[in-house]
């Protein structure tokens, strides 16, 4: 009856309940989570305007994230809001002990389904696109909006195919084409899209750098990206918390399977990128598309404004610039395969700067305890911290002071992001390991031999 | 509608939402401080408050809120006592926040913001999607037709208590 289709457009179609007047259409969420910082605008208007009234309890999810454990009083009145009203009205929540940062939280529960609709009062959202999911991050009126009447207005977005052929290599890794995608882009170059990832690379990914890759689309202005359902993903499904079992899973995952794109289905525009030129990438700028190859400079062109801010000058070699902090976190790289990757560089090391690791959840955080890489990250030298989102929004473990710059493996290097001040540059968790341990930005590839006990 | 006040000369591009408010002001349950920490996290605003101490109009350069979700930039901009921005484009998000809340976005062409940016004032017609500008230039915008009507009337979330019906009907009806 229809034309070959987008997997965008498949799950749109199977969520819009009609359209509106305009671009837009009212479509259905199957999840709507929320969480400390920004939840409470959103519980306050359903509690004193509506009676608390929700659509359906059961979709929602609370998860205590951004500071965690509370910093101050100000930050455990938040946390008391969100969990008093959890228990109140009957919802899901991760609380202190077992909480995570709810893009790293959310996936490995098994509550976000392939194909699903998800919304969060979170611009990385966009993070659960790598379920082929329909992922993205609103403000809180509009997460109101989403627990009182189960769906949301959305003008629908174009799509953007961006097809990443080949195989990383090199040292490059899911971050490095995440920034290599939002350099190519820029900063606003997919607003008004949804990056539809494909190709042989994207099918080669582990969900987790499908995760990486995905987090970052916001970062080129995109409404979210989202990759195409396979069995990296059925697999990852497999036996989490709140994933069907037996029989059950099986007829889902037929049903997932089809969470593809039709062959020829035509898109609004499309970005090609060969994966094997990519290479390990930093930024030097105040966006998360000002950055350049490790092994390079800061640009001749590069805009006067952010080298004032973060203190450089066009050509300095990128491998120059001294650090006064590394932090390994963050909802894109905070997963336990990060982990692993950072501990594998700093093994029989020391690092030369004040180091923070902190996991993306508890979960993370018990696994990598499981697997000794809290001994090898306190060996080198580096504070293991709880789970929480923390340094990254400049909340809390790790906040810069002005002046101080960090190398970090999160996606935002916005004027003050850190910290008052603070400046950051955006690497992958390896880089930023390998610069902790030089005190200096620099690659795993210059470290001399570790000095393994 | 109409909002009608003098303009603050942002003339850059990519003026973020942690610049608009930064995230260490939204640790807090009470949302009145905002205001005074607008654009607190954008350097050298100090100057431009004491040259504009009274706009209520922001002009800007392209992606005009971009980054986080925070509706907390909105609220902010509102609590400084600005109406109403100006720029070629914003960030997806900033601009629904900005319909939910009254606060008016008007996306105008590219060639058009540095007369905008130069302007001391603006007369801005929300229902006829047109601003006046103090030298008799006149720039047009467009605004979402659904959308606009939360900005003049507000209600977003009474729109969207009156779908309800038709959502679990839609949603009774595809289990």
């Amino acid at each position: 009856m229809t034309a070959e289709r987008t997997l965008f457009a498949k799950v749109w179609d199977a969520h819009r309940v009609r359209d509106l007047p305009g671009n837009n259409a009212l479509i259905f969420i199957d999840r709507t989570v929320v969480y400390e910082l920004l939840g409470p605008p959103a519980i306050e208007q359903i509690e004193t305007r509506y009676g608390g009234a929700l659509y359906d309890p059961r979709r929602l999810v609370a998860v205590n994230d951004h500071v965690v454990p509370a910093k101050d009083s100000s930050t455990a009145e938040q946390a008391q809001v969100l969990r008093t009203w959890a228990r109140k009205r009957g919802v899901l929540l991760y609380d202190v002990g077992e909480n995570g940062i709810c893009h790293v939280l959310v996936p490995e529960r098994g509550l976000v389904v392939p194909g699903s609709t998800v919304v969060c009062s979170d611009s990385h959202t966009c993070t659960l696109g790598a379920f082929g999911a329909f992922a993205f991050g609103v403000g809180s009126t509009a997460l109101a909006g989403a627990m009182l009447s189960g769906a949301t207005i959305v003008a629908r977005p174009k799509v953007m195919r961006v097809f990443v052929r080949s195989r990383l290599q090199g040292g490059a890794t899911a971050k490095d084409l995440a920034l290599g995608v939002v350099a190519r882009l820029g900063f606003k170059g997919g607003t008004g899209y949804v990056l539809e990832f494909a190709g042989d690379c994207i099918a080669a990914l582990s969900m987790e750098e499908r995760m990486t890759l995905c987090n970052m689309a916001i970062e080129a202005g995109a409404t979210t990206g989202i990759c195409a359902v396979d069995e990296v993903t059925i697999s990852y499904m497999r036996g989490r918390e709140f994933s069907p079992g037996g029989e059950a899973f099986e007829r889902a995952a037929a049903a997932w399977r089809t969470l593809v794109a039709d062959d020829g289905a035509a898109y609004d525009a499309e970005l090609r990128i060969d994966a094997g030129e990519l290479v390990p990438t930093v930024t030097w700028g105040t966006n998360p598309g000002q950055s350049a190859p490790l092994e390079g400079i800061v640009p001749h062109d590069a805009e006067p404004a952010a080298l004032a801010y973060m203190e450089l000058e066009p050509g300095t070699p990128l491998r120059s610039i001294a650090l006064d902090q590394a932090f390994i976190g963050s909802c894109t790289n905070a997963r336990i395969g990060d982990l692993r990757a950072a501990a594998a560089v700093l093994a029989g090391r020391k690092v030369a700067i004040p180091t923070i690791v902190t996991p993306g959840s508890q979960a993370v955080k018990r696994q990598a305890e499981r697997e000794g890489l809290h001994d090898v990250f306190q060996d080198a030298g580096a504070l293991w911290t709880h789970a929480t989102c923390g340094a990254c929004p400049g909340l809390s473990t790790g906040v810069l002071a002005p002046g101080m710059r960090c190398i970090s493996s999160t996606n935002r290097n916005f004027p003050g992001r850190m910290g008052a001040g603070g400046r950051v540059h955006l690497a992958s968790p390896v880089v930023v390991a390998a610069s902790a341990v030089m005190g200096r930005i620099a690659s795993p590839s210059e470290l001399e031999a570790p000095v393994l006990a | 509608m109409i909002v009608e006040g003098s303009i603050f000369p942002l003339a850059r591009a990519n003026v973020d939402t942690d610049q608009i408010i930064p995230t260490r002001f939204l640790g807090s349950l009470d949302l009145r401080g905002l205001g005074r920490e607008c654009f607190s996290g954008l350097p050298g605003i100090d100057r431009l408050y004491a040259v504009h101490p009274d706009a209520t109009i922001v002009a800007a350069g392209e992606n005009f809120g971009a980054g986080s979700s925070r509706e907390h930039a909105v609220w902010a901009l509102q609590g400084r006592g600005f109406r109403a921005a100006i720029a070629p484009s914003f960030a997806r998000i900033f601009e629904e926040n900005a319909y939910n809340n009254g606060f008016v976005v008007c996306a105008v062409p590219p060639d058009a913001i540095d007369a905008v940016l130069a302007a001391r004032s603006a007369r801005i017609d929300v229902a006829a999607e047109s601003i006046l500008l103090d030298d008799g230039r006149t720039v047009e915008f467009k605004l979402d037709p659904l959308r606009k009507e939360f900005v003049l009337g507000g209600g977003f979330l009474a729109y969207m208590e009156a779908q309800i019906p038709e959502i679990r009907a839609w949603e009774a009806a595809k289990s």
